[in-house]
């Protein structure tokens, strides 16, 4: 009687046809009784699928690649003087974008504490102030929480920053298509060129 | 010595493409399309048991050992294999296990 440990050191093998026959039925019977492993190996073969069905290399027309970075410098050119631009008015509006923020924030707690859902419990010598100064924190762990988790394994886009194990060897996840499939490419025209018939084991190639 | 320096320059012009390419490229040298392409495959490697990661680190070994020409080959035939419909793909898969039956 399998079990699922075994089973799910199986699956990928077994997706990539290169699990011998015995084993295979074994698998197969285990995962027909099983739901946990058949939904495992359901997963696991979509993840695979996806992998086998991205290319290694995309031709780009020349045309697009210089309209492309023509477009990126003229970007670039138009938000330099946009940033530019804008530095002299920035440094006049942010006192005013504070003392705006400052009255906001006060009137805000100010209508909380008048709701009466939730009093505030002022401590005596507590001044508005110190509410004030209160209020931000108490919103600052969810925006952080939030971040964490939109972190790299939660985006598509790529990051600035790769991970180590992705900076150390680029390549290999590059190519990892042809790595999943190697023996196969290695033997390509031998596979080709063997024959189905008969039940022997011919090959031309 | 005039016709030495010559046969030197040739030799390193000759010579660079092919220790270019055996060279693998830094993260920062690649494309953004390739950058994606690795980010993406990455994180599908990730959900990968540890054992098949460990598998295609070596096949990376050994692919990386090997000549330009044959890495070349190995990119040819896999650019035939994606462009299998289905059906083709399913016979050279029955095909890949009778091999594969006959290999041990």
């Amino acid at each position: 009687m399998m079990r699922c440990r075994r089973a799910t050191r199986w699956m990928v093998t077994a997706l990539d046809g290169e699990l011998p026959a015995r084993r295979r039925r074994a698998l197969d019977g285990h995962v027909a009784r099983c739901p946990a492993c058949r939904h495992e190996m359901a997963t696991t073969a979509a993840v695979l699928q996806g992998v086998g069905g991205l290319a290694t290399s995309s031709e780009v027309p020349g045309r697009l690649e210089q309209a492309t970075f023509r477009r990126v410098r003229l970007l670039a050119a138009a938000e330099a003087e946009r940033a530019a631009t804008r530095a002299w008015w920035m440094r006049l509006r942010l006192p005013a974008l504070g003392f705006a923020t400052a009255v906001v924030a006060t009137v805000a707690v100010g209508l909380m504490r008048g709701s009466g859902d939730r009093p505030l419990a002022p401590r005596p010598g507590d001044g508005g102030r110190r509410v004030v100064a209160q209020a931000p924190t108490k919103d600052k762990p969810p925006l952080v929480a939030s971040r964490e988790r939109g972190g790299p394994q939660a985006t598509a886009t790529v990051p600035a920053e790769p991970p180590p194990e992705l900076a150390a060897a680029p390549e290999l996840f590059m190519d990892l298509p042809l790595l999943r499939n190697m023996e196969k490419l290695e033997h390509f025209e031998t596979i080709r060129t063997t024959t189905l018939d008969d039940g022997e084991e011919q090959s031309n190639g | 010595m005039k016709r030495l320096g010559i046969v030197a320059l040739l030799t390193a012009v000759l010579a660079a493409p092919v220790v270019r390419a055996q060279q693998p490229r830094p993260w920062h040298q690649l494309s953004p399309d390739e950058q994606r392409r690795a980010w993406e495959n990455y994180r599908r490697y990730q959900q990968l048991p540890e054992h098949k990661q460990r598998s295609l680190e070596e096949r990376y070994q050994r692919f990386q050992a090997m000549p330009p020409q044959d890495r070349d080959r190995l990119r040819q035939n896999y650019e035939t294999y994606r462009g299998f419909d289905p059906g083709q793909r399913q016979e050279f898969g029955q095909k890949y296990r009778r091999w594969k039956s006959g290999q041990h």
